[in-house]
């Protein structure tokens, strides 16, 4: 009898032994580190501009419309472009149907309609919009946009992924609060979040992809990565040291100067992504000494853009100075109507100056220290205004402080900024003239209402430049030039596109 | 030694007031808020606004500061403006690895400089001592961020013996999340080690020259058992003084280290939520981190006891 047994334990022990050799290992889970430059303020795409909270949560949630490769204004959650009425005062977009939200649960017109509404009063871009949106209303399988006046912006607003248009289940949204639920439409759905240590997001099963081929954010999405972390590593040099060990597969951001290490590297390649941003001196038009267009204009003649470029970026390949707001090869290019950029002449500074009335009243410039580049930048326009008989006071604040002291008129006459690049000229920050700087001239008023109100892409881009000769005129801000961004991929990640947002659908990662 | 005890924690929660009153009035004064920091570059005067309306920061400051001591005697340390979570559990998902941090890097030091203290004071003016003490002057002043990076240059990403940075990942276990604190904690522990060098080699030296040293030495004792016996044990209270102070400091003082290795510790929660204006971040981690301040000195206090039996409370 115990033989038997013996025999009986043996033999299901072997049997055991060769069924576990015969099953299938378990599929390896793809997973990739990307190195941010820091901790987003928020995963709620909807009322902040930052562009770190905009490169995770899109992965997460979608707007009706996208930029394709061209910065064209292409379907999403949208089916097909949006009818527009012959008076421009109603915009019809059609849904896609069978999209579903991370919870299972479908897309709705309602879920559009309520987010579209929460976007409107919520989001800084939103509230553009809105204050020329009458109504929002859900019409069978679309939505309805009813405006009180042309407004061209509508669509690129709705498709720009920070102040983004995300849509939402409508029981998700508390009007007087940020989203406390992350379910969004897209190809990953939010699995973990740990403050300053990581944001998980896994691939979503049910996503259902637009269709046509991948252009820009735009076109067929698939998640072939199963999971994305994004890591916050506010060290510009660790994100470096760590995709160079194989750390992180993506590292965001990095300092143009240490474009070198990875030069004959092949576990790593460094990635230039263009157009990034451009630097600005935002003047203050309304109160105090820069209220003078003929300072204004001093300044732009005395200061030198290629020196400021150098100072802040030192690597010539990762800057040009261009003084056309949109970069070459964009839809905005024009070179005509930049006047006067670049001058670098004192002498003529210093007549403009004369002929302002200066009385050598301080002029103060706020920068930061907490963007090296702006800070570097801001010590050679120092050196130039005062060359060219400027008193400067120059004053370096962390950006919380300058964030909140460029509120007051009365504090401020200048202050270093930047801004990232943006298709629609409608998303550009000192295009408001609630934006600190304030400016709102009649000439301004009038040429952005017809820009705004006008529907055709050929005379949208000859009417820019109408904006862009008053930009150059009335001097408002400083355009200092373009900046490209170095980021960095592991050799192994395939399928990756830059973008001054890095997305990771369609990307893979090879053994 | 209770009523000792009890006047000391009496104290303790004295400090912590006047800490929290002091925060609270610095961290408003200072400009900048955390709604500005929050919405970015586009928002305007008014998008702002509203979020302060939201936040409550539009509240008067006394109302403000009753209502956070209200929260402190409940023990609440409020929300972080920021992170959307409760300052309690931000500091508690930090706790871990600040202490883990902490004692690696205070062991670090303690193992450097203590026993090359004792030699060099043993060995006092012969080149040896002259050698050691250049070397701990060289390490004290290097500076912790270019330790750092030196050893994620050589040790992290060309022999790949330990990780560049963080904490690990999700799954990671109890080992893997003490591997990624090597390099950070010889990256503080080394600096460190030097202040500890020298207050060992002092104590010892005051020490060495007491006559119940040349008594045991005049009785045939070992030169080991003289040094680490007789002169050590008496020597130890102005270095546990000096190892307490380094702990103390250590917990949420080592943010350049934090920010160069991507370490989410006490430091970095602290040192972000001064730039990101999170004032309840700020004001709850510092009352945490002074009361814990205290409660180290007062364990530094009770060990001089055990050093010394003299020592009576």
């Amino acid at each position: 009898m115990f033989g038997f047994a013996r025999r009986l334990i043996a033999t299901t022990a072997i049997a055991a032994a060769m069924l576990a050799g015969a099953m299938p290992a378990e599929a390896q889970n793809k997973v990739i580190n990307v190195a941010t430059v820091g901790e987003p303020p928020t995963l709620d795409p909807v009322g902040v501009t930052a562009d770190l909270v905009s490169i995770i949560t899109q992965h997460i949630f979608e707007t009706l419309y996208t930029f394709d490769g061209t910065w064209k204004v292409v379907p999403l959650l949208a089916s097909g472009p949006a009818t527009i009425s012959a008076d421009g005062l109603t915009y019809t977009i059609p849904l896609r149907q069978g999209v579903q939200f991370h919870n299972g649960k479908p897309m709705t017109t309602a879920d559009v309609v309520a987010s579209l509404d929460r976007w409107t009063k919520v989001s800084p871009r939103g509230k553009q919009a809105g204050a020329v949106i009458t109504g929002i209303t859900a019409k069978g399988d679309a939505v309805e946009i009813a405006l009180k006046e042309r407004f061209a912006p509508l669509l690129p607003l709705i498709a720009m992924s920070n102040g983004a248009a995300a849509i939402v289940p409508a029981d998700t949204i508390d009007a007087a609060n940020p989203l406390k639920q992350f379910i969004g439409t897209g190809p990953y759905k939010l699995i973990e979040h740990k403050p300053d240590q990581f944001i998980r997001v896994a691939k979503f099963d049910g996503y259902k992809s637009p269709e046509g081929p991948a252009s820009g954010y735009g076109g067929h999405r698939e998640a072939k990565i199963d999971e994305i972390r994004f890591v916050p590593v506010p060290n510009a040099s660790t994100r470096v040291e760590g995709v160079l060990a194989g750390q992180y597969q993506f590292a965001d951001s990095l300092p143009a100067d240490m474009a070198t290490r990875f030069s004959g590297q092949t576990a790593v390649k460094g990635i230039m992504v263009r157009p990034f941003g451009f630097p600005l001196m935002i003047m203050n038009s309304k109160t105090g000494v820069a209220a003078n267009q003929t300072l204004r204009q001093a300044v732009l003649a005395a200061l030198s853009p290629s020196d400021m470029l150098l100072a802040g970026f030192g690597n010539r390949a990762f800057f040009e100075v261009e003084g056309s707001i949109y970069p070459k090869g964009t839809a905005f290019y024009d070179a005509a109507s930049v006047q006067g950029y670049g001058a670098a002449d004192d002498k003529k500074s210093a007549e403009l100056l004369k002929k302002s009335g200066y009385k050598g009243e301080p002029i103060r410039i706020m920068t930061s220290m907490q963007y090296d580049f702006l800070y570097k930048m801001s010590l050679v326009a120092q050196a130039n205004l005062e060359a060219a008989g400027f008193k400067v006071d120059l004053q370096v604040l962390d950006w919380a402080t300058l964030v909140q002291r460029r509120a007051d008129e009365k504090a401020w006459d200048a202050f270093f900024t930047f801004h990232t690049f943006v298709p629609e000229p409608s998303l550009i920050t000192f295009m408001n003239p609630a934006y600190p700087g304030w400016w709102d001239t009649a000439d301004k008023k009038a040429a952005l209402q017809a820009f705004n109100t006008e529907a055709d892409p050929a005379v949208r881009a000859k009417k820019f430049a109408e904006i862009q000769k008053l930009f150059y005129t009335e001097v408002p801000t400083i355009k200092v030039g373009e900046f490209y961004n170095l980021a960095a991929q592991s050799a192994k990640l395939t399928g990756y596109q830059p973008t001054p947002w890095p997305f990771f659908w369609n990307v893979d990662l090879t053994n | 030694m209770l009523t000792y005890l009890a006047r000391r924690i009496a104290g303790m929660f004295v400090v912590m007031f006047l800490v929290a009153t002091v925060v609270f009035v610095i961290a408003r004064v200072v400009p900048g808020d955390p709604a500005a920091v929050m919405m970015g570059a586009a928002a305007t005067a008014d998008d702002i606004a509203a979020l302060r309306a939201r936040l409550g920061l539009d509240q008067p400051l006394p109302l403000q500061y009753v209502m956070f001591l209200k929260d402190v005697l409940t023990g609440n340390l409020g929300d972080s403006i920021f992170l959307n979570r409760p300052v309690a559990q931000a500091l508690a998902e930090r706790a871990e690895l600040t202490f883990f941090l902490t004692l690696m890097s205070v062991s670090i030091a303690v193992a450097i400089g203590v026993p090359i203290g004792i030699i060099s004071a043993v060995k006092r003016g012969t080149a040896t001592d002259q050698g050691v003490i250049g070397l701990a002057m060289l390490a004290a002043s290097l500076p912790s961020f270019w330790v750092g990076l030196t050893l994620i240059q050589y040790l992290a990403v060309e022999l790949r013996w330990f990780p560049v940075a963080g904490y690990g990942p999700p799954d990671a276990t109890l080992g893997e999340r003490l591997r990624h604190l090597v390099l950070p904690a010889i990256a503080l522990g080394l600096p460190n080690s030097a202040l500890i060098l020298r207050f060992t080699r002092t104590a010892m030296l005051d020490v060495l020259h007491e006559d119940y040293v040349r008594t045991a030495r005049a009785k045939g004792l070992g030169q080991a058992v003289v040094v680490m016996k007789h002169a050590l044990r008496n020597a130890l209270i102005p270095i546990l003084t000096v190892v307490g102070l380094t702990a103390a400091i250590l917990i949420a003082g080592a943010i350049v280290t934090e920010t160069v290795f991507g370490l989410p510790g006490v430091g970095n929660l602290i040192v972000s939520a001064v730039l990101r204006r999170d004032y309840p971040v700020i004001q709850g981690a510092l009352l945490v981190v002074s009361g814990i301040y205290v409660l180290i000195n007062l364990a530094v206090d009770l060990l001089y006891a055990v050093a010394d039996p003299r020592v009576r409370y």
